[in-house]
């Protein structure tokens, strides 16, 4: 494997990841530079269950834009939250309606990404940083490899797998 | 750039004023009539429903993620914008705690600067200096007030879109 195709983007500053369960509970978490502030487990723990209902609310707060000049008294109502009630499209119909993608704050930028599954990923990275989903792509192939097959890893449980930290720390820190 | 709606709540998270632009569908929007068509009239019991609920989760998530943000980046922080698939938040607070939120479509360029165009030039000068409008909003009266609300539609309409 090349050099030059390992780090596509040069420097990258990822301050830190977080790994939420389909349930809202925050299984992983990681520091990989200053430039946040740290906060205490409990508060982490707090953060994670913040962000999973928000994510929710924010698939479901997605404008409707009515199809025709149809009553919408006789629409029924959409179930689940993907599909758009009758009567009605999404701004970008080809595509599901998500939760929050991506977060800019002034400091630094937010990215998550939900596999099919539900897991959330969460990376905060620096607002300067370019193609965060090669990261992303990388972090999710990273724990498909150690997390999700090591035979002792329980589904839904904290991930307590050291090679999965070794290898993810000494990706993302070699590449910064 | 679409802007699908507009609101602003005060410092005691009441939403005091909000306004949804619906675009026609692209397969009618050849036929005559209005570009915008305010949410109210288009009836329905559900519309109504939906835009009253909608304004109230906005105010969650904004509420939600500015604390998840001032948490993590610390108190001068301030969250700035937010995209999912299908549209972008963009989040303008003032230093009196009014908050301006705007929801457009995905593509649209960071709106940070618009809404605080909206803040000085519309707000303050036809709201905040009208001396018969009220300080407070209590029961939602909210922003009642026509040359607000016809200067910001000549806003949205003419140089956001």
């Amino acid at each position: 494997m090349r050099r030059a195709s390992r780090y596509p983007l040069g420097d990258v500053t990822v301050f830190s990841l977080i790994i939420i369960n389909k349930a809202g509970g925050l299984i992983y978490q990681r520091e990989y530079q200053a430039g946040l502030r740290s906060l205490s487990t409990n508060d982490y723990l707090v953060l994670a269950g913040t962000f999973h209902g928000v994510h929710a609310i924010t698939r479901s707060i997605t404008p409707k834009l009515p199809l025709a000049q149809t009553s919408p008294a006789t629409t029924t109502p959409g179930g689940g939250g993907s599909a758009p009630p009758a009567g009605y499209s999404y701004p970008n119909p080809g595509i599901a309606a998500s939760g929050l993608e991506h977060l800019e704050t002034e400091k630094f930028r937010l990215t998550c990404f939900q596999t099919l599954t539900g897991t959330k990923f969460l990376l905060f990275t620096d607002p300067m940083t370019g193609n965060v989903d090669t990261i992303m792509n990388k972090i999710y192939e990273l724990y498909a490899d150690y997390v999700m097959k090591n035979p002792f890893y329980q589904l839904e449980m904290p991930v307590r797998c050291e090679a999965f930290d070794r290898h993810l720390g000494a990706w993302l820190r070699g590449r910064t | 750039m679409t802007v699908y709606s507009f609101y602003i709540f005060d410092r005691h998270a009441e939403c005091i004023y909000k306004r949804r632009w619906l675009p026609r569908p692209a397969s009618i929007a050849g036929k005559s009539g209005q570009s915008a068509t305010p949410a109210i009239s288009a009836g329905g019991g559900q519309t109504v429903r939906a835009t009253d609920d909608d304004s109230k989760l906005v105010f969650g998530t904004v509420f939600s993620l500015r604390n998840m943000v001032r948490k993590l980046g610390g108190d001068d922080d301030n969250f700035v914008a937010f995209n999912t698939s299908q549209y972008k938040l963009h989040y303008y607070e003032t230093p009196t705690n009014i908050k301006f939120v705007m929801l457009t479509d995905t593509k649209s360029p960071s709106m940070r600067i618009a809404l605080q165009q909206i803040y000085i030039n519309l707000y303050v000068e036809y709201v905040v200096k009208n001396p018969l409008s009220p300080v407070e909003h209590p029961g939602g009266v909210g922003v009642n007030n026509e040359l607000f609300e016809e200067s910001l539609e000549q806003f949205v309409t003419r140089v956001l879109s």
